[in-house]
């Protein structure tokens, strides 16, 4: 269709252009601003001044002084957050230039704010700036979660808060803090079970929560009836709010030491810097493109499977990701991502792995182009679901960081280690209820900081380690954590046996947990996971991905009796309390790792296990000594050994019996030659022209990212479409429950016509 | 008063004795095959300065005070012996995973930050040396399954067959109810006798610590385990070394919690860094005899810059998880933080930003830097200092080690020649300024993270390289007074004569002082002076343990108290230490919000969200005869001291080379004026009076830096 309309003349412009502006219905998330990722071009005030002399040396004092602030501002949130992602690492501290571009996070945290914290900060510049009844003053402070407006998701809070110089707004400070409860559909701020945006809880634009230095109550009441936990929802506000004045101060304190141009500069010349070194780096990496697809097993609700593809592609100095063919929305599942969350992903897997020495800032953005389908999962409307975004998020995280050690393994410069993928899900369990200090809690466990790390070239990955979104976040002390909540980890920190990404150096391991509800009136816990079906994380070179575990309960039985009147039948492990099933009486299930909030009785077990990371290289190239360890660790089994490993050993002593392990590393070289098949051949028998229709799969299918596949529910029930993501009816699937009650209801009706025809 | 203190340290063993009104200092290198070697060595040269031999020295002093460093060695070189631990069911891999981040502890943000490269220590036990023991006991102290005598039989089998030679016990809750511990001990004694040849030590988590955290309490225990033999047998040596040179009085060693207590009162672990933190207990000291109220004390040696907080009223301020080497751990002890950055710090170019940039590593003492001759070719600080004209080639380090300005300046030029269109002594200027910088930075950071304005604080400047830079530092941050303390090349030493028999005993308990759900205050003051009593009965049977008159014995309460559910505790020194009224909850309530709002800014507190006591803390100690200085100030008229010679020196914000008077330390008496810029040389150090400020000699070698109140301009402030 084309506009044939007339175009208006410049003053019927100018009109029509005030008539709209004063028409406007809503101040949704700006398209213009939530689409670019990158740093703005310089003012022309930057220009003036960097046109003039630099004192590189003086400007990177400006520079460490600032980070130094932050770095304060930081400890003062760890040490006096309330939420417990505060207290385990999950935070961060930032300054942004007048106009709103990121410049520098404190050195501990979630560097993936890097890429999403200036969004809401340009928002207030673009539209709060010039509003008369909000504005922009000297002692205000605006609050902010909605990930739509630029968030990793909506169960982090923020304060943002502008600076001014002699009446001149020169900076802008902010602090984050994943808080947890929201008042989302499910206590704990990630609800795997959001059907719609407005079951995704607070979603607060940037407003202003202090106004010249005074705390709105009135807003403040408004939040506090919003959620769960009232008293963290303020308590923590302040927390925020008090440390992002300490940055206000160390940066004010700099300018008056410095002068106002010098701060100017220094932080114009820091974003420059950093991208000038993002290029030169990215022009270290021979020209090519890079491809890798990962799957996801789950919505949350159900078992599907999702395509991630990811294709990089080098030019000079020039890296352009494309995520295109990936998974189309869903308008009633939680996982979606915002681009600017899917962003996020990338930038962590840039700043923690490939750059890990680079300063953390916008800029180094700037070098990196974004393709994605509008509509997909990495890139939704505003309307979709975004209760678990991070499944999203992790996932595009995990297809860069799964094609860095590609990228850059022939490079004699290397900023970071050749590494098999690290481990990128969320493999804890959310709670929410009365504590037994009978107050209303909603939030997760700080395992989800345990994963498991990537094996690298050189030796072994670390077992949970850190998640790969926040260096240094930690996995707590079980007996602290049982202090403020009424449940316990019987089984807390155990590393799951066979849980490994084999390789010649194997993955780092995750633990098995095992949780039970004690002394609460009311408790219930949510998992917020995938990848209990199709690994979650792949391996490299020939190393194994990770394994794949399920959620498991055990019901029916309160296991605190069980410990105390028949204690020989509690096992602390995962794997015996599921194959032996020592509890008479009790009922044992598994699960996919999507379980929205469900009441737990006294002693109810809940169960998950912590994921690993891939493995690197061949495993009948992994050192039968390092085989042997694991054994007596109790970190794999004799089976794995033998049969994954090809270990040749006493059973007893665990002494290896060097040749015939070398023997049997031959036969199975030789075995694999055997199974071999030219490559053309396979593909002729291996590769089909859509997906099989008995998969509920979604995404492109092969090379072809044009075309996406998905099953949509019709009136009818399932139906298949291939279709440009353009072109992609809105996907909504039915309740699981729905259907169940709807399969026994179908059930029932054929029993009882079986029974009214006379069967038998 | 006749005393001896001796600060063993990795490199040298330092004396300082007391005699009478008298003050002996000397120093020799530690002899870590036989310590008793290098103390006699040390002491024998300062007996030699009070003109009696050894024994009869000994024979009359008051006390024998160590404080050592050697544990940390111990940690390094991984001599400990075979360590076995015993932990709940589910807990197995709590000490291998450590909390997660174990990866980091101990290193710089840098090696933090780099997960693809973050790799853990290799572990001090490693997995096949945990067992675990099916029970487990609830946050309260519940027993939720009761332990298994056969079960504990059966693991501790395991233990010793698989060749444990110390045992660890570390049960889940132990801290709230730690009869499984208990029975644990019970069990192993009747089956391993400590009659035996070959008993086996074993530690109970909850006798080292008394505060909850499964991870840090366990490896507390660890490494208190595995330092146990090799620090029980060097102290034992030096105290048999004592008996048999005529002491015949207990001998007692410097804690890290800033206290002391004799050997059979000791913990192995309160020995690490009991050293450097002798060097805040004489700051401290410092502090009341010359009336300051805020002091940073700052030690930059050669390959690091450590600081510590001495305020005077403010409390003491401790770290109670610790990094030690690379492990967190659950101890008391006294702050010290340190920052990467000392006279062997490399200097190298910053190409992201075009600027110097200095550490994070360092050349050490071996090869040390580049002037020093000795196949260093990266350019350190000291480097700089040279070229700079602060340095003596000559007379460096008394003229033990001759220094070559042509290595320094070639390469300063092989690092940045190819960079930085700069003469070398220019680059000089900017790696002495960076350096000065980063260390203001530290600074700043630490002392407003704690509330502190850092130009309240007068600045003590020790250490080989502390004399050298305070000047610079103390400018950035608005320091105008910094004190070079008199003995500063012995200061550990001579803190560790000034310290009292203290013990710390601290128990973990939930109390809420006011209760948000309920909005109840605390009023179950039978319960809570209970713990206290129970706390000082401990600490005085402790000292009267030591032969101490009980009446002699003080207390100090202190309470780690937050808000709602923080995770971190603020300690607050209480004013009282019994309750009665509600009045007394209301005061606790009200000493807690000032001291968090002094930290963390007035109308941060959140009385709101409910106020909780975590830990109920008390430091049992008797004050002891400390040494006295008498005036650290100059006392009289100030007389302009007569320089030596004159050298042109570069100095930060000069274009031009200044002449700058040259003096030595050995020719100076109290009460003498010296304006910057000038240079003074001493053995151990050099003193560097930056332009703008000057300096004053006080009595026993004490030396102030004062800034002159406008730039360049002389005042009498």
């Amino acid at each position: 269709m084309t506009n044939d309309r007339t175009p208006y003349s410049p003053e019927e412009q100018i009109k029509v252009d005030e008539f709209l502006a004063g028409a406007t219905l809503f101040l949704g998330p700006d398209p213009e601003i939530m689409r670019d990722h990158k740093s703005a071009a310089r003012t022309p005030l930057e220009e003036e001044l960097l046109s003039r002399p630099i004192d590189s040396d003086a400007l990177d004092k400006v520079r460490k002084r600032i980070v130094a602030g932050l770095d304060e501002a930081y400890e003062m949130m760890e040490q006096t957050g309330a939420a417990p992602g505060a207290k385990w690492g999950d935070l961060t501290s930032a300054v942004y230039s007048a106009g709103g571009d990121l410049v520098h996070i404190s050195s501990g945290g979630v560097l993936a704010f890097a890429s999403v914290l200036h969004y809401p900060v340009r928002f207030i510049n673009k539209y709060w700036a010039q509003e008369p009844s909000v504005g922009i003053h000297d002692g205000d402070a605006f609050i902010h979660n909605d990930a739509r407006y630029g968030n990793i998701h909506c169960t982090d809070q923020s304060i943002i808060i502008p600076v001014f110089h002699e009446g001149e707004l020169i900076a802008w400070v902010a602090t984050v803090v994943h808080e947890g409860e929201n008042g989302a559909k499910e206590p704990g701020g990630m609800p795997s079970s959001s059907e719609s945006a407005f079951d995704d809880g607070l979603r607060m634009p940037p407003f202003k929560i202090f106004e010249r230095g005074v705390l709105r109550r009135d807003l403040l009441t408004f939040l506090q009836n919003s959620v769960r936990e009232p008293k963290l929802q303020y308590q923590d506000l302040k927390v925020k709010y008090y440390a992002a004045l300490r940055i206000k101060e160390r940066v004010l304190a700099v300018i008056d030491e410095v002068g106002r141009d010098a701060f100017i500069v220094s932080m114009r010349k820091s974003l420059e810097d950093v991208e000038a070194e993002a290029r030169r780096r990215v022009s270290l990496i021979p020209d090519g493109t890079y491809r890798v697809n990962l799957w996801s097993d789950s919505t949350l609700r159900e078992n599907v499977l999702l395509k991630y593809p990811c294709a990089i592609t080098i030019r000079g100095d020039q890296m352009i990701i494309d995520w295109r063919g990936a998974a189309p929305q869903f308008l009633n599942r939680a996982f979606n991502s915002t681009l600017g969350t899917s962003k996020c992903g990338m930038n962590q897997g840039i700043l923690a792995f490939l750059w890990p020495d680079l300063p953390r800032g916008i800029s180094v953005m700037n070098s990196i182009e974004v393709l994605t389908d509008t509509g997909s999962c990495l890139d939704p409307t505003d309307d979709a679901p975004l209760g678990q975004s991070l499944q999203g998020a992790f996932k595009a995280f995990a297809t860069t960081q799964a094609l860095w050690s590609k990228l850059t393994f022939s490079c004699q410069e290397k900023f970071g280690a050749i590494i098999a993928p690290w481990f990128n899900q969320i493999n804890t369990f959310l709670f929410g209820g009365i504590t037994q200090h009978q107050e209303f809690v909603g939030n997760v466990c700080a395992d989800l900081n345990g994963m498991g790390g990537g094996a690298r070239a050189y030796r072994d990955g670390e077992h949970s380690m850190a998640p790969f979104f926040a260096a240094m976040a930690d996995i707590g002390e079980q007996e602290i954590i049982e202090e403020d909540v009424p449940f316990m980890q019987l089984i807390s920190k155990k590393i799951k046996r066979d849980n490994q990404g084999f390789g010649k150096f194997r993955g780092g391991m995750g633990y098995e947990m095992a949780l039970a509800a004690k002394d609460t009136p009311f408790w219930g816990f949510a998992a917020v996971s995938s990848g209990s079906k199709f690994p979650a994380t792949p391996g490299l070179f020939g190393g194994y991905g990770c394994p794949t575990l399920p959620l498991a309960k055990i019901k029916g039985v309160n296991v605190f009796e069980q410990m105390k009147n028949s204690p020989e039948n509690w096992q602390f492990d995962f794997e015996r309390l599921l194959n032996e099933q020592p509890l008479p009486g009790a009922k044992y299930s598994t699960h996919h790792m999507g379980m929205a909030l469900e009441l737990a009785n006294e002693g109810d077990i809940f169960m998950m296990c912590q994921g690993s990371g891939g493995g690197y290289g061949d495993v009948l190239e992994r050192d039968p000594a390092e085989v042997m360890a694991d054994v007596e660790a109790g970190y794999i089994s004799s089976t794995t050994a033998r049969e994954i490993y090809f270990c040749v050993f006493d059973a007893d002593t665990l002494a290896v019996d060097s040749r015939a392990t070398e023997a049997a590393r031959n036969a199975e070289r030789r075995a694999r030659l055997e199974r071999g098949r030219p490559y053309a051949e396979f593909v002729e028998d291996w590769v089909t022209e859509a997906p099989p229709q008995t998969v509920p799969y979604y995404g492109s299918w092969g090379d072809d990212n044009s075309t996406i596949h998905a099953t949509a529910w019709a009136a009818t029930g399932p139906i298949k479409l291939a279709l440009p993501m353009s072109q992609m009816p809105p996907i909504m699937l039915p309740d699981p429950k729905d259907l169940a009650i709807a399969g026994l209801q179908a059930e029932n009706e054929a029993l009882r016509a079986a029974a009214s025809r006379g069967d038998a | 008063m006749r005393r001896i203190s001796v600060d063993i340290g990795g490199t040298f063993t330092d004396c300082f004795v007391a005699w009478g009104q008298e003050f002996f200092h000397s120093k020799a290198l530690t002899t870590h095959h036989n310590l008793s070697m290098g103390f006699n060595h040390a002491l024998d040269q300062a007996c030699q300065s009070i003109g009696k031999d050894r024994r009869e020295v000994l024979g009359e002093v008051d006390s024998v005070r160590y404080a050592t460093t050697l544990g940390t060695n111990a940690l390094i070189e991984r001599s400990g012996p075979t360590v076995g631990v015993l932990v709940t069911a589910g807990f197995e891999s709590a000490i291998p995973l450590s909390r997660g981040r174990g990866y980091g502890e101990g290193l710089d943000a840098l090696a933090k930050n780099d997960l693809s490269s973050g790799t853990r220590p290799d572990p001090l036990v490693p997995p096949r040396l945990i067992r675990s023991l099916r029970e487990r006991v609830s946050y309260s102290g519940e027993i939720l399954m009761a332990l298994s005598a056969d079960d504990v039989r059966r693991q501790l089998t395991g233990l010793i067959d698989a060749g444990a030679q110390a045992l660890v016990v570390s049960l889940t809750n132990a801290t709230e109810n730690p009869a499984h511990e208990r029975l644990v001990q019970e069990i192993f004694l009747s089956e391993y006798p400590a009659h035996q040849l070959g008993a086996i030590p074993m530690l109970l988590s909850h006798q080292l610590s008394g505060r909850k955290g499964e991870y840090v309490r366990t490896t507390t225990t660890i490494i208190d385990a595995y330092l146990h033999s090799t620090m029980y047998h060097a102290l034992s040596d030096l105290e048999q070394n004592l008996r048999a040179n005529g002491y015949e009085k207990p001998m007692l060693v410097n804690h890290n919690t800033g206290g002391m207590a004799q050997l059979n009162s000791t913990d192995a672990l309160q020995t690490i860094h009991s050293g450097p933190v002798a060097g805040i207990a004489a700051s401290e000291h410092l502090a009341g005899e010359a009336k300051i109220d805020k002091i940073i004390a700052t030690d930059m040696g050669g390959t690091s810059f450590d600081i510590g907080l001495v305020t005077v009223g403010g409390g003491k301020h401790y770290d109670f998880m610790p990094v030690i080497d690379r492990w967190l751990v659950s101890i008391p002890m006294i702050r010290m933080v340190t920052l990467g950055a000392g006279g062997g710090s490399i200097a190298s170019y910053n190409s992201l930003h075009d600027s110097v940039q200095v550490g994070p590593r360092s050349a050490g003492s071996d090869p040390g830097p580049a002037c020093y001759d000795r196949g260093g070719l990266r350019p350190t600080v000291t480097d700089a200092d040279l070229l700079l004209g602060y340095l003596d080639p000559a007379h460096y380090a008394g003229g033990k080690i001759p220094l070559n300005p042509g290595r320094a300046r070639f390469a300063i030029e092989e690092a940045f020649g190819d960079y930085l269109d700069l003469d070398p002594v220019e680059i000089a200027l900017l790696i002495k300024s960076e350096v000065d910088d980063q260390m203001a930075n530290g600074m700043g950071m630490e002392l407003r993270i704690r509330g502190y304005l850092p130009e309240e604080f007068t600045m003590l400047a020790y250490g080989g390289n502390g004399p050298l830079h305070c000047c610079g530092i103390a400018d950035r941050l608005g320091i105008t007074r910094v004190l070079a303390p008199p003995y500063s090349s012995v200061f550990s030493a001579l803190g560790a004569g000034n310290t009292n028999q203290m013990h710390i005993h601290e128990r973990t308990i939930a109390i809420n002082l006011f209760s948000s759900a309920t909005r109840q205050l605390f009023e179950n003051f039978d319960l809570f002076n209970s713990i206290v009593e129970e706390l000082e009965a401990k600490g005085t049977a402790d000292i009267v343990r030591q032969g101490m008159d009980p009446l002699k014995v003080e207390h100090r309460l202190e309470l780690d108290m937050r808000y709602g559910n923080q995770l971190v505790t603020l300690a607050v020194v209480l004013d009282r230490s019994r309750l009665y009224t509600v009045s007394d909850t209301l005061a606790i309530a009200d000493l807690f919000s000032r001291e968090y709002a002094r930290r963390y800014g007035e109308g941060s507190q959140s009385p709101e969200a409910g106020i909780r006591i975590s830990t109920v803390r008390v430091a049992s100690f008797i004050q002891g005869r400390s040494i006295e200085f008498g005036a650290l100030a100059p006392t009289g008229e100030l007389s302009r001291a007569i320089p030596d010679a004159t050298r042109m020196c570069r100095f930060p914000g000069f274009a031009d080379p200044l002449e700058t008077p040259i003096f030595t330390q050995s020719t100076l008496g109290p009460d003498q004026r010296i304006d910057g810029p000038a240079i003074v040389t001493a053995e151990s150090t050099t003193y560097l009076v930056e332009p703008s400020w000057r300096m004053e000699t006080a009595d026993r070698g004490a030396v102030w830096f004062i800034k002159n109140k406008n730039s360049g301009v002389e005042t009498d402030d």
